[in-house]
């Protein structure tokens, strides 16, 4: 891939991601959810976004109609100019797994896979010869050179998470999705973990859409979306951990107003 | 703890509706035949001795199936829970406390499937009585008892297999780490491995004894030579997770070949042998038993050809058969029984390995490749076991070592073993593939 193709003055950037007015409804008759209504987002290439917002608001299902991995009930989803709507889930498997990545909270890692297999496995499953060098780079500059013959038990919680990051990052993808990719790890890991997402954004020109529950993960990114009953509410540039806290705060006690009026 | 172990079996009934199915179908079994030692408290001379023979070997045998089945399923059941039991133990459950939960759960299980399995068991004794009546090997004036033999055999067994199903399984969970690993290859036991070598001994004694012994001594033979099969298929299952280890290392080579595919299947053979072995014993049995009496059966007939058949050996081939298809139902019950229930259990594994772009199709490939590799192991190992009653039967009653009934006989086993294997796989792969993948990671 050619990288991130940097904005010069005047040209408009390369769009990563976009949806419009995307709802999506849970479940059938009688028991019915809804989880988001109504979302517009336009990303551009090479940028880090984090998703916020109460728990229960929509982020992981908005993660997910975006990423492929769930189809929404209305709206549409353009990846990297592709539309996603109408694809069988073969097709669909074919998208993601040339175009996204993907980093969740439970790491995800196939157990019976070690380090190495698991990263070769997307390549392999798209039918690809497998590039074992590239596979052991990219596990060195996540830190694991050394562990390239584990199984994934074997490490600890942010080393998993750091196998997967290598995993989502391997086959070059147009969008990195990471949910909560931090929520099980300790200070430390978790540190870790978003210096590396920020680096395949600022150095390898990725870009990286990340829910989180933690202002100071989210001031990693260029700009942080809030997000509040499934639709949006504003948006932070450039993002201090402060500026986010309070604006969560405020955020929440709408939330608890709304629920109480 | 009782109390934890009822509302731990309330949510997770799946997982212990395998366990449920063997305890009750294996009570039944043992019930119905062993009914038969009630009936004979009224009879006497050939009659008596007759009806104890037929519930004491056939006892006997299922006692072995039946004990093996409960124990596997329920081994499965808690080693499927081994997330769960670790999310206790980090809540602070002791070993003790967890063990205890754990026994409890197997002893609920089989009281409910040995009570539930009581007039089935009365029902099916009867007709086995009216099966030796027709054949005239018990008369009619003998009738029907179902006391406590029957009980006895069938709840004894069932609650003691259940017991130390539980005792073993509860130990293998509070044993060593909390967490589950992702290498649960590891070698056989001692105590395993002495308890095949243990089965292949008296199986070999059996076979040796129908080959020289029972020479010429005409349908005779079919008591020494009937059972070996079944021990041989047990010793072999037994032995079953270093033949699915060993299968691993056999076929490294084509399985790479085959690509994601093959890597994928090739990673589980070697490190869930134990697992899979769970679903390999069933097939041996399946085959080893069916190939073997079929066998049996073709080679008496072969034997007694030239002259015209008694009603005596209609009546015992008779009941051969229907001895042999009960034994052959449930072990062909347990072989679906205990795949649903692997295969249900691996709906994160899928998950999993969709998200890392594994098409559905993909998936469903790994399952029917692995199947294919655990079932042609399971038909090979008991070919093996079959040979122990069939070999030494035909040198018995014909002096050629070559069984009567030709390849068909092993053709249609092992075809109708492969189509449950795979068919069964194929079809809960399908409804474990149904739930999106993230939702089936969850
Ligand atoms: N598969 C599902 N079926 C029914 N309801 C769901 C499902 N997934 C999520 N929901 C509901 O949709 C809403 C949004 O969920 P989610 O996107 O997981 O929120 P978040 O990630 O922000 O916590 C919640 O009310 C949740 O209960
Ligand atoms: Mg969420």
């Amino acid at each position: 891939m050619s990288g991130r193709e940097h904005t010069g003055r005047g040209e408009a950037p390369r769009e990563a991601l976009r949806l419009e007015n995307v709802g999506k409804v849970h479940g059938t008759d009688g028991n019915r959810v809804r989880a988001l209504a109504g979302v517009s987002l336009r990303l551009a290439a090479g940028t880090f976004t984090a998703v916020m917002g109460p728990s229960g608001s929509g982020k992981s299902t908005l993660l997910q109609c975006a990423a492929g991995l769930d189809r929404p009930t209305e709206g549409r989803v353009f990846l990297a100019g592709a539309e996603l709507a109408g694809r069988s889930e073969a097709a669909l498997t074919r998208f993601r797994r040339e175009r996204v990545g993907f980093v969740f909270q439970r790491f995800n890692l196939l157990p019976t896979l070690t380090v190495l297999q698991n990263v070769l496995l997307p390549a392999k499953l798209a039918g690809r010869r497998a590039n074992r060098a590239a596979a052991a780079d990219i596990l060195a500059r996540v830190g694991l050179g050394d562990r390239l013959h584990h199984l994934p038990a074997e490490l600890s919680g942010g080393q998993q998470q750091r196998v997967a990051i290598a995993r989502a990052l391997v086959t070059a993808p147009d969008v990195v999705f990471a949910d909560e990719p931090t929520g099980a790890l300790d200070l430390r890991s978790a540190r870790d973990v978003l210096a590396l997402l920020s680096e395949a954004v600022r150095v390898h020109g990725r870009t990286v859409v990340m829910v989180t529950h933690d202002p100071v993960a989210a001031s990693y990114a260029d700009r942080v979306v809030f997000l509040a009953d499934g639709a949006l509410a504003g948006s932070l540039d450039a993002p201090t951990a402060e500026a986010v806290a309070e604006r969560m705060t405020r955020l929440a006690a709408a939330v608890e107003r709304g629920a109480a009026a | 703890m009782t109390g934890l172990a009822l509302r731990s079996l309330r949510r997770r009934a799946s997982a212990f509706t395998a366990t449920f199915l063997a305890v009750f179908l294996g009570a039944a079994l043992l019930m119905s035949f062993g009914a038969m030692l009630d009936v004979a408290g009224d009879a006497t001379g050939t009659a008596r001795n007759t009806l104890l023979t037929v519930g004491l070997v056939v006892g006997g045998w299922g006692l072995l199936l039946v004990a093996f089945a409960v124990t596997s399923t329920q081994s499965l059941a808690v080693r499927q829970r081994a997330e769960e039991i670790a999310l206790l133990r980090s809540a602070g459950a002791t070993p003790g406390q967890v063990a205890r939960m754990i026994i409890a759960e197997c002893l609920l299980v089989a009281v409910a499937g040995g009570v539930l399995a009581i007039v089935p068991g009365w029902a099916l004794g009867h007709g086995v009585l009216a099966l030796m009546h027709d054949g005239a090997m018990v008369p009619e004036t003998v009738g029907y008892a179902f006391g406590p033999c029957a009980l006895g055999v069938g709840l004894g067994v069932t609650f003691a297999s259940a017991l130390t199903g539980g005792v073993f399984a509860a130990r293998r969970a509070v044993r060593g780490t909390t967490v589950a690993s992702g290498d649960e290859a590891g070698g056989l036991g001692r105590g395993r491995i002495i308890a095949a070598a243990v089965l292949l001994a008296a199986a070999s004694g059996e076979a040796v004894t129908t080959a020289t012994v029972m020479r010429g001594k005409g349908l005779d033979a079919m008591a020494t030579s009937g059972q070996a099969d079944i021990v041989a298929a047990l010793a072999l299952a037994l032995l079953a997770p270093a033949l699915v280890g060993g299968a691993a290392r056999a076929l490294a080579g084509p399985l790479r070949a085959l690509g994601a595919v093959g890597d994928l299947v090739l990673a589980g053979l070697a490190r869930r042998s134990r697992r899979l072995a769970a679903v390999v014993l069933p097939i041996i049995l399946f085959t080893g038993i069916g190939i073997g009496t079929l066998h049996l059966q073709a080679t008496e007939n072969a034997a007694s050809a030239g002259r015209a058949a008694s009603a005596d050996d209609r009546s015992v081939e008779v009941l051969n058969l229907v001895v042999i298809g009960m034994i052959i139902l449930f072990a062909a019950i347990m072989l679906v029984n205990t795949l649903v229930a692997a295969v249900a259990d691996r709906r994160r594994e899928f998950g999993q390995q969709r998200l890392a772009g594994a098409a559905p199709g993909q998936v469903l490939a790994a399952v029917a490749v692995e199947s294919a590799v655990l079932a042609a192991l399971g038909i090979a190992a008991g070919t093996v076991a079959s040979a122990f009653t069939s070999v030494p039967f035909a040198v018995a009653r014909t002096g050629s070592a070559l069984p009567a009934g030709g390849p068909l006989i092993f053709v249609g086993v092992a075809a109708l073993a492969v189509v449950l294997t795979g068919g069964t796989a194929w079809l809960a792969a399908r409804r474990a593939l149904r739930a999106p993948a993230v939702a089936a990671v969850a």
